[in-house]
């Protein structure tokens, strides 16, 4: 049965709240640049946006036992970054709130990547990695695609392009990696 | 080395072994490197499925045709820092996509108006508007609205079993009324995967939410139909 994205975090909160902080690390790097993003468009800061998302990652630690699956995860992460920047719009004292935070919450470490912050907040950026999809060869192009856009299984793709499964899963992860190798040398080295 | 990639990014397809997904974790949480590597999977997944090019708003002032739009500035019951909000709501529309959403409509608002009021008005009415948006995309039940809409006059059926759609045609949507307007004087229209989500006011303190797959003017449509 195909999992959709739901179900493989419902199986990484469920470990998470078992306090497996891999299961966290791994749900906190899916969905940071997303939260970075939101949160960007909100106080047009990179500094406060870097600010508030380890802010909100630290309360989705702190609060993930109280995560029902009422909504999607994102969903839940989302209501808690928006609500921490709007406290932080209306309070000045929300970075010495901040810095204790942190100190109390060693036990997770907040990645986040510069660099790659910077090619959420510009359109364009988006628009190019977007562009260079198309140019990838066509079996990388057509199994990312089918994933990536229509949400294929890699059954699913393996029928449609009567391909073994392992082939499948190679050519999306090869486009992948084309896509970051373009994003490496062709964006952030033009930063 | 190249092993490991290769699972983070079927891991994150959800394409990967039960067994093999303890091991793969722990390792992940050991290297920066790989956890860079399943941030970039996740802004090539925003890449894909948004659409960056921002559309206008449609003017629905403009079009005297529909009496969606009839009498919309008499009706609000606006206060007068709210009649500041709403003269400024000349806004791009956002995309939202796969939960992405940027959204930078707060911000220019918030920039452009200096009443106090007017601010926090435009602050809720934007996260309450984000919020609505989040639960249309996420939560199935949210859009099965018990509301006794009837679109049979425009030839729209209404199917119970199949998740309260309507339908006629390729057309398949769902919609819900709500009693607030989120500020909102005009209709704005987000692309969601393949799907469309409109949210049109009525002129009359409500405003509706059409979503799946149809086109503005079926929106306007069926807007229209709802006040007649």
């Amino acid at each position: 049965m195909k999992k959709t994205s739901n179900d493989i975090d419902s199986e990484l909160i469920k470990k998470a709240k078992e306090g497996n902080i891999g299961a966290f690390n791994f749900l906190m790097n899916k969905y940071y640049p997303r939260v970075y993003a939101s949160l960007f468009s909100f106080t047009k800061s990179k500094e406060d946006s870097e600010d508030l998302a380890q802010q909100t990652f630290i309360k989705v630690w702190e609060q993930i036992q109280t995560f029902r699956g009422d909504s999607a995860f994102f969903t839940w992460v989302y209501r808690i970054a928006i609500n921490l920047a709007k406290n932080f719009v209306s309070s000045s004292s929300y970075k010495k709130q901040r810095i204790n935070t942190s100190i109390e919450h060693s036990d997770i470490e907040i990645s986040s990547f510069a660099d790659l912050e910077s090619l959420v907040i510009h359109d364009q950026h988006m628009i190019k990695i977007k562009d260079f999809v198309s140019t990838l060869p066509e079996s990388l192009k057509t199994a990312f695609t089918l994933r990536e856009a229509e949400g294929k299984s890699y059954e699913e793709i393996s029928i449609i392009t009567n391909t073994p499964i392992g082939t499948v899963r190679s050519r999306i992860f090869r486009a992948r990696e084309s896509i970051i190798e373009y994003i490496n040398t062709e964006l952030l080295n033009n930063e | 080395m190249s092993d490991i990639n290769e699972k983070i990014s079927a891991f994150y397809d959800g394409e990967l072994s039960a067994i093999e997904v303890d091991d793969l974790l722990n390792i992940i949480q050991k290297d920066k490197k790989l956890q860079k590597k399943l941030s970039s999977f996740s802004i090539i997944e925003m890449a894909i499925n948004t659409d960056y090019k921002k559309s206008n708003s449609i003017d629905i002032f403009k079009n005297k045709k529909s009496s969606v739009f009839k009498n919309i500035w008499l009706t609000h019951s606006v206060t007068a820092a709210a009649s500041v909000l709403l003269t400024l709501t000349f806004l791009n529309n956002t995309d939202f996509s796969r939960m992405n959403i940027s959204s930078d409509s707060a911000e220019k608002i918030a920039s452009a108006i200096s009443s106090v009021e007017a601010q926090n008005m435009a602050k809720n009415s934007e996260e309450y508007l984000a919020d609505h948006i989040m639960q249309v995309v996420n939560n199935p039940k949210y859009m099965q609205s018990k509301n006794p809409i009837d679109l049979k006059n425009i030839g729209y059926e209404k199917n119970i079993q199949d998740g309260y759609n309507f339908s006629k045609g390729n057309e398949h949507f769902q919609i819900r009324i709500e009693k607030r307007n989120f500020g909102l004087n005009k209709i704005r229209y987000w692309k969601h995967e393949k799907k469309m989500i409109y949210l049109i006011p009525l002129g009359d303190g409500r405003v509706i939410t059409i979503y799946g797959k149809l086109s503005l003017k079926s929106a306007m449509n069926i807007a229209d139909s709802l006040i007649n």
